[in-house]
């Protein structure tokens, strides 16, 4: 593609601008559900937009005897890794024109990187709270990992490549692969709740426990930059699990009669609808249950996460020989 | 590392301060702070005849209001030899059971909202709403009912009003039904819940503790049953203990006493006697003192009054059932999890505006101190060896 | 026996049900006529015999003297009224007692059921008005 077009791709759509676009929308729409199904009438469209420019107009305070570089910098890590993980994973045509084999990796370390800020914002603030949200992070991360990787890896063994654009070309004239691999599917949206420190995961951030979490001394921009990197994360998290498992921006059928800017428009309004239908899967999640606490989190990741990943995994290798 | 938790606090809703010896996730030790919520109510019953500390002492608690209302009438009227008629005392019983309805509501809500599970939080909440519109056609207001006075009740039930009573308590006893189903069931509020805040039965006899917290680890006490006042003698209604020794069973006995409460209610509304509501009191309370006590919703109330024939009360003391249960904390949080704090807190259902102690204060050497049991004690037997020539001792 | 998601039927109901919340102010809210509001006093009606304010627990009536020649017709008689009650409404905490004792009939100071508005001052008095 020109230098310039993928300028464009990277910069505007579906880069930083649809990605910021989108993840207050969505934000929105998980709070509205979360909220309907409590029965009550839910923030309106702007909130988490305003949310954020209120955020940015606050007092940024930084706590004595704080490290002034780190604790600066780090939002911004988290922001960028969350951002360019985005890129790697097609939202419109069939495959994103910066793939290459190995993406996949690629996306899910960079998702990883979040928390592991976190991790180091908790360290770095200097704060009781703030250490044992940080160290609270660190353990739920173990637990987590391993099976979302493994829940990744059975669409990539599957479809016998590395990259996310390849698996969901695969998906344009096959089945969509949560028929073939739905306990996959089912793992990789509770590791993704779990990522994201919801309920009922929301252990580093408990509320009622430790307040605040990791970042509780944050405040004005960074807290902004922080919560919007969070929203970011659902939605990149979201539309991946939608490409390897819902097929992304595909529909069953072949789109290659229509021209390009139609099968985009299609390709474009499908991807919307699966990932908001993930984002109204995790909002469900979070308002049905209750919160973990860290012990019973790591018995039930070990226990069920990774057993059921790993038995996933089995079955896939078995099928694919068995279809060979 | 040593973590506070509170005075501020969002596991907390009013200031209570704890300073927690932690080790990773494991509570070591805790030190308990209270009586931020001091406010002289105490004193300022003694500068204000019965009629209007009434309404004082109504404001003690928001959640409870009209067991204090309830339990200070009920002490003055024994002063002054007053007996209330009978359908004042099934008015006031009505009122004091819907009070406990809608505590124990709410208790379910701020349960769920320490463990994070929100969503029953709004739901409990939404339900309690028709207790609250019952309260309020019957009595005028949401919260501070001010329906006692001296010799009864100052306002009246109708037909009307009893109908949409028994209507509402049909609906709240189904949505209790379902909560107590759903806070027995559902697997991520049980793992919280359960095994949580162990209170063994002899510590929970020797902690004094009382109420809900008291009968989850088995004692069975209850001063409905156990010293009937108001027409508590001639409802019919069952004494809920269980036997789990943790949040879970304050969790069941509460549900129970929800769905008792219900029943009880439906009961004296069909079975109101017909009568005057109200006697008048004589001015002025004859010399005595009387120790007063009754069921609030979080446990034994006991109210201390003392008079001297004059319409005021001369010594007025308060011993609140939070202030009997925090022991309980204390002994139910060490060797648990960071993570238990608020839910253990919570399952004592803490009042804090009903918690306060005394302090030794030195103004001159600017020292505060405080006396522990033996030391309580032993000036109590010393006091009454010296002045009353009676010795306790033993 | 316990399973995760209990709570699940009554989740996918709520989302068709209407919200239970009102949207106030913009939805007004019926409160029943008996609802302990905001305090009145009648002109016409109040004799000036200070019992509200001796009775008050909240000490939020003050007796202030009337300025002129007021007469009320009481017990069949016209008696002169030498001062009028003004109570403080942001002291008051609507216990009723005032009404109780007042001598008169029909009641010269009484309650409504007025609960909303909202003041900027930290005095709000409450003078004998006519209805």
């Amino acid at each position: 593609m020109d230098a310039w077009l993928v300028f464009l791709y990277v910069l505007v759509f579906p880069g930083i601008f649809f990605l910021l676009g989108y993840s207050f929308f969505a934000e929105w729409f998980d709070r509205k559900m979360y909220a309907k199904m409590q029965n009550r009438v839910g923030p309106p469209l702007v909130q988490p937009f305003a949310d954020f420019i209120k955020l940015l107009s606050k007092e940024d305070i930084m706590p004595e005897g704080v490290e002034a570089k780190p604790y600066n910098v780090l939002p911004l890590f988290a922001f960028a890794a969350v951002a360019t993980s985005f890129i790697y994973i097609p939202t419109f045509m069939s495959s994103s024109p910066v793939g290459f084999q190995g993406d996949l990796l690629l996306v899910l370390y960079m998702l990883t990187l979040p928390t592991i800020i976190l991790f180091l914002v908790g360290w770095y603030s200097r704060n009781t709270f703030a250490t044992i949200g940080a160290y609270r992070a660190v353990s739920q991360l173990f637990v987590y990992e391993v099976p979302l990787f493994i829940a990744a890896l059975g669409p990539a063994l599957w479809v016998k490549s590395w990259s996310v654009s390849d698996i969901v070309s695969w998906q344009q004239g096959n089945p969509w692969l949560f028929l073939i691999q739905p306990l996959g599917f089912i793992i990789a949206i509770i590791c993704l709740q779990a990522k994201l420190e919801r309920i009922p995961f929301d252990i580093p951030e408990a509320e009622t426990e430790i307040v605040g979490g990791p970042l509780v001394e944050y405040s004005g921009r960074k807290l902004a930059l922080f919560r919007i990197a969070t929203d970011m994360l659902m939605v990149t998290g979201a539309s991946l699990i939608a490409a390897l498992f819902l097929g992304g921006p595909s529909v069953g059928f072949s789109l290659d009669s229509l021209p390009f800017w139609a099968a985009g428009v299609i390709g474009f309004v499908a991807f919307l609808l699966k990932t908001l239908l993930i984002v109204f899967l995790l909002s469900f999640i979070r308002a049905a249950f209750a919160r973990l606490r860290i012990d019973q989190m790591t018995s039930f990741g070990w226990k069920w996460l990774a057993s059921l990943a790993l038995f996933q995994l089995f079955l896939v290798i078995g099928m694919r020989m068995v279809v060979q | 590392m040593k973590i506070p938790i509170g005075p501020q606090h969002p596991a907390l809703k009013e200031p209570v301060g704890f300073m927690v010896n932690v080790e990773g996730e494991r509570i070591k030790s805790l030190d308990l702070d209270v009586s931020y919520n001091h406010r002289g109510i105490e004193k300022g019953v003694e500068q204000r005849d019965f009629n209007q500390s009434l309404y004082l002492i109504e404001r003690i608690c928001g959640i409870c209001s009209h067991a204090h209302a309830t339990n200070f009438s009920k002490g003055i009227e024994e002063l002054m030899n007053l007996e209330i008629p009978k359908r004042a005392a099934y008015i006031r019983l009505i009122v004091a059971e819907l009070e406990r309805i809608h505590s124990h509501y709410l208790w379910v809500g701020v349960a769920g909202h320490e463990i994070g599970f929100d969503t029953l939080f709004m739901y409990t909440w939404r339900d309690r709403e028709l207790v609250q519109d019952l309260l309020e056609i019957i009595s005028g207001n949401r919260v501070n009912y001010a329906i006692n006075c001296l010799g009864g009740v100052r306002r009246d039930l109708n037909e009307k009003t009893i109908k949409l009573a028994l209507d509402h308590l049909k609906k709240l006893g189904e949505r209790a039904v379902y909560y107590t189903k759903l806070a027995t069931t559902e697997e991520t509020m049980v793992d919280r819940l359960s095994g949580v805040g162990k209170l063994p039965y002899e510590k929970a006899k020797s902690l004094g503790s009382v109420g809900p917290t008291a009968r989850g680890s088995g004692v069975d006490s209850d001063v409905r049953r156990d010293d009937p006042y108001l027409a508590y003698a001639e409802v019919p209604f069952k004494v809920i203990t269980a036997n789990n020794c943790d949040v879970l069973g304050r969790t069941i006995v509460r549900a129970g006493e929800l769905a008792q409460s219900i029943e009880m209610t439906k009961w004296a509304l069909e079975n109101l006697p017909p009568g005057e509501i109200k006697k008048a009191p004589p001015r002025s309370a004859p010399p005595g003192e009387v120790i007063s006590r009754c069921e609030a919703p979080r446990g034994e109330l006991v109210h201390y009054i003392k008079s001297n024939n004059t319409d005021k009360a001369e010594r007025f003391g308060v011993r609140t059932p939070t202030m009997a249960n925090w022991p309980s904390v204390v002994e139910g949080l060490t060797g648990q999890n960071i993570a238990d704090i608020p839910i253990v807190v919570a399952a004592i259902d803490p009042c804090l505006s009903c918690t306060s102690r005394t302090t030794f204060v030195d103004t001159d050497s600017r020292k505060s101190w405080v006396w522990n049991w033996d030391e309580l004690r032993n000036y109590s037997i010393r006091w009454y060896r010296e002045n009353k020539g009676i010795y306790w001792g033993d | 026996m316990t399973k995760p998601g209990a709570a699940f039927s009554e989740l996918l109901r709520s989302l068709t049900k209407r919200r239970a919340t009102v949207l106030y102010p913009y939805e007004k809210v019926d409160v029943p006529s008996d609802f302990r509001g905001r305090i009145e006093v009648r002109d016409d009606l109040c004799i000036g015999c200070s019992k509200c304010a001796i009775a008050c627990p909240a000490d939020a009536i003050e007796m202030a003297a009337e300025k002129g020649e007021k007469k009320i017709k009481y017990g069949g008689k016209e008696i002169p009224r030498k001062k009028h009650p003004e109570v403080n409404l942001l002291s008051c905490i609507r216990c009723d007692v005032c009404e109780e004792v007042c001598p008169t009939a029909p009641k010269a100071i009484y309650i409504t059921a007025k609960f909303s508005g909202a003041s900027d001052k930290n005095v709000i008095l409450v003078v004998p008005t006519v209805p």
